[in-house]
């Protein structure tokens, strides 16, 4: 435990803040639909051109290659900025761009890698079925090999930006007579192709962010299966956590914000602040703080490790309960008016998406299993005794 | 600023040895027997105790110091939390803080001259806590700390204690008061780290409970809800911890101390007292009863949660002056 103090780092910093503060786009950012991935789009080739793109990605793939260190430092002074979250490019640079790097084919990288940089295609996932959710592995979309192709029948959900991406990476069932985990295929889906039906879903907030995919007689050539056939799990779960948590730094940053706000909101109150809330606030300050903690505690062990730990599940698990209280308590504090949407901040919005983080990508149940079984060595459960199979 | 949290092999070493001596030595089970109560298990060995050299681990070397940090200090304070050392050990600890008396100082780093806390209560007189033999009192309230000699304070009458395991004493308070310094954060701080040794304690508790208590034919570790609440205490203790140790690596270059230092010490007594509470809970009928050493966590936790602290005053830290 020590203080990093280093003359590199500081230029690097000044050189994230100063690009940041001149290149940062102003002015609302869509908030759904086509115009908000061309907003998206438009700014990752802003990045590209400045040699920003894909910081945590080796040079090797046209990424920075910075270090977790800068990686940090470059998130936490992106989210300073006030610059947009990677939103719509999310599961291009954070996914499906490091499963590429990884476990892709040379062709494979050479015909995605770049688009992704350059802000020109971007990507969504196709994990989930409607009775595939937390027990991911009893995925039922079929793929069947006809000549050099892969048919595809079936159906995906919650997969964000359906409609408006171009790419999909896909997990299909390649061979039904192998063990659950065995039989699985990671291909790449191009989703313009025939025989797919996109149905946007509608999440609590109002936002339509997912969709639900239906594939019928969907064509794939076999040359866009990344890793072997039936090895689709070990490719997914190879990159899982690939990001090592300097991300969440942005997140903690937005959210040490709206507490900042929320407090000088309370001060202003008519008739001054008032004593429960302010202790309720100081609560909330502490744990964002925490989070901040947390956050750098993981990053120092990404120093050193090679795989990610289950600690991650604990950074994770803490910041989505964090964000449904911190971006709840508006009505807590504002009252009958804080029912109304109108005005300079839509609150509820705030609210309504943060539930997202307790279930997506993992529910919170899901971790708290993760945390029992790997970092206390508790007796494992129906998924882990199902996946040492 | 940027930390790096993981721990150096020095710091390794420091943890490791401080731990596997106290578990050894002064291990939790020892409150058992009421003869080890009051820290006398810990006056008993006082020579070993000292001799570790751990009272002066943040001390300059010219003081007879180590020279070391407040983050290696709070790794020794959360191992006297693991094993609830008596509170006047963590005293003695922070002791050495509060003197620029170069002569008290080397006295209090050789442990020649013994600290424990004063704890002011609202009417004008001060719980001192494990005070037998003690020639210097940290009087704490929540405004801050002080170091005063015993002789300032008066005569001590002996109290009946919530946590049975310390020894309290009612007695009048002195004319210096309690304020706030480097020294008091760091003793703060201190006590943070002792609160999460008493969390991160009662969550091995648990879980070494929860995989070999067995019922409906397995062990109770295996269903969910004992599974999830085990990872709760997981979590608010590796929360509690890190903001303890990134305020300890980030103490006096220029971080808002005040409020980092709240936030650590409002985190770490919610840890402690929950997961003591919880690992109760998970030890069910046993839980409850004096034999379970499960009581001992909780009713510890409260002490050192309220030991120079409020939630009023540690609120108005985190918050910072209105602006």
């Amino acid at each position: 435990m020590h203080l990093i103090s280093s003359p590199e780092l500081d230029l690097f910093r000044a050189a994230c803040r100063d690009w940041l503060a001149d290149n940062v786009p102003q002015g609302q950012r869509p908030l759904e639909g086509a115009a908000l991935r061309d907003y998206d789009l438009a700014w990752q080739r802003r990045q590209y051109e400045a040699g920003w793109a894909g910081i945590s990605w080796p040079k090797e793939y046209g990424g920075r290659g910075a270090s977790v260190l800068e990686q940090l430092i470059w998130h936490e002074e992106y989210a300073r900025a006030g610059a947009p979250p990677s939103a719509s490019m999310f599961v291009a640079l954070s996914h499906a761009g490091p499963t590429l790097i990884v476990s892709g084919s040379e062709a494979q990288k050479q015909r995605h890698l770049p688009t992704i940089l350059r802000g020109e295609e971007n990507w969504c996932q196709g994990f989930s079925e409607p009775g595939a959710g937390s027990d991911l592995a009893s995925l039922k979309c079929r793929a069947t090999i006809d000549g050099d192709h892969l048919v595809v029948n079936g159906t995906k959900i919650w997969t964000t930006y359906a409609e408006h991406a171009v790419w999909q990476e896909l997990l299909v069932r390649t061979d039904p007579d192998l063990p659950r985990h065995k039989g699985i295929s990671w291909v790449i889906c191009d989703m313009r192709s025939p025989g797919i039906e996109v149905r946007p879903i509608k999440a609590m907030s109002g936002l339509t962010h997912f969709a639900q995919v239906f594939y019928d007689d969907v064509r794939i050539p076999l040359s866009n299966v990344v890793g072997e056939i039936n090895g689709g799990w070990k490719v997914a779960m190879t990159t899982l956590g690939f990001e090592r948590g300097t991300g969440t730094i942005a997140h903690q940053i937005e959210l040490a914000k709206v507490v900042e706000s929320l407090i000088a909101m309370a001060r202003a109150m008519p008739g001054g602040a008032d004593e429960a809330v302010m202790a309720d606030l100081a609560v909330l300050k502490s744990e964002v703080m925490a989070l901040r903690s947390l956050t750098v505690s993981s990053v120092s062990r990404g120093m050193r490790e090679v795989v990610p730990g289950p600690e991650g599940n604990v950074v994770a698990l803490y910041f989505s309960e964090l964000a449904r209280r911190v971006n709840g308590f508006a009505f807590d504090l504002l009252g009958p008016s804080a029912l109304e949407r109108d005005g300079a901040h839509d609150w509820s919005l705030h609210y309504f998406e943060s539930f997202k983080w307790g279930i997506g990508g993992g529910t919170n149940e899901v971790r708290r299993n993760a945390i029992a079984e790997r970092m206390l060595g508790m007796p494992k459960g129906p998924s882990a005794r199902d996946a040492a199979r | 600023m940027i930390i790096d949290l993981s721990l150096s092999d020095d710091q390794r070493m420091i943890e490791d040895g401080a731990r596997d001596f106290l578990q050894d030595r002064l291990p939790a089970l020892r409150l058992r027997l009421p003869q080890n109560h009051g820290g006398a298990a810990e006056r008993a060995m006082w020579p070993e105790l000292s001799g570790l050299g751990l009272f002066g681990l943040a001390c300059a070397e010219q003081d007879g110091g180590m020279g070391m940090g407040l983050a290696e200090q709070a790794l020794v304070a959360r191992a006297f939390g693991l094993v609830l050392a008596s509170p006047a050990v963590l005293a003695q600890l922070a002791a050495p803080h509060f003197t620029a008396e170069s002569t008290l100082r080397a006295a209090l780093i050789a442990g020649n001259t013994r600290a424990a806390f004063a704890n002011c209560l609202s009417d004008g007189t001060a719980h001192l806590i494990d005070g037998d033999g003690a020639e210097r009192v940290l009087l704490l309230s929540p405004e801050g700390a002080i170091l005063v000699p015993r002789s300032h304070l008066g005569e001590a009458q002996v109290a009946a204690g919530m946590d049975e395991t310390v020894a309290l004493a009612r007695l009048s308070v002195p004319s210096e008061l309690p304020a706030r310094s480097a020294a008091a954060d760091r003793t703060s701080l201190l006590i943070s780290a002792y609160l999460t040794g008493i969390a991160q304690a009662a969550t091995s508790m648990a879980v070494a409970y929860a995989k070999t208590r067995e019922q409906f034919g397995q062990p109770i570790g295996g269903f969910q809800a004992i599974k999830h609440q085990c990872a709760n205490m997981a979590s608010r203790e590796a929360a509690a911890e890190a903001q303890c140790f990134y305020t300890a690596v980030a103490f006096g270059n220029g971080h808002d101390d005040a409020s980092e230092i709240a936030a650590a010490r409002m985190l770490a007594a919610r840890a402690a007292i929950d997961n003591a509470k919880a690992n109760i809970q998970i030890h069910g009928g046993m839980g409850f009863t004096a034999e379970c050493d499960a009581h001992l966590f909780l009713k510890r936790a409260h002490l050192m949660a309220l030991l120079g602290s409020s939630r009023a005053a540690e609120r108005h830290r985190v918050l910072g002056p209105a602006g």
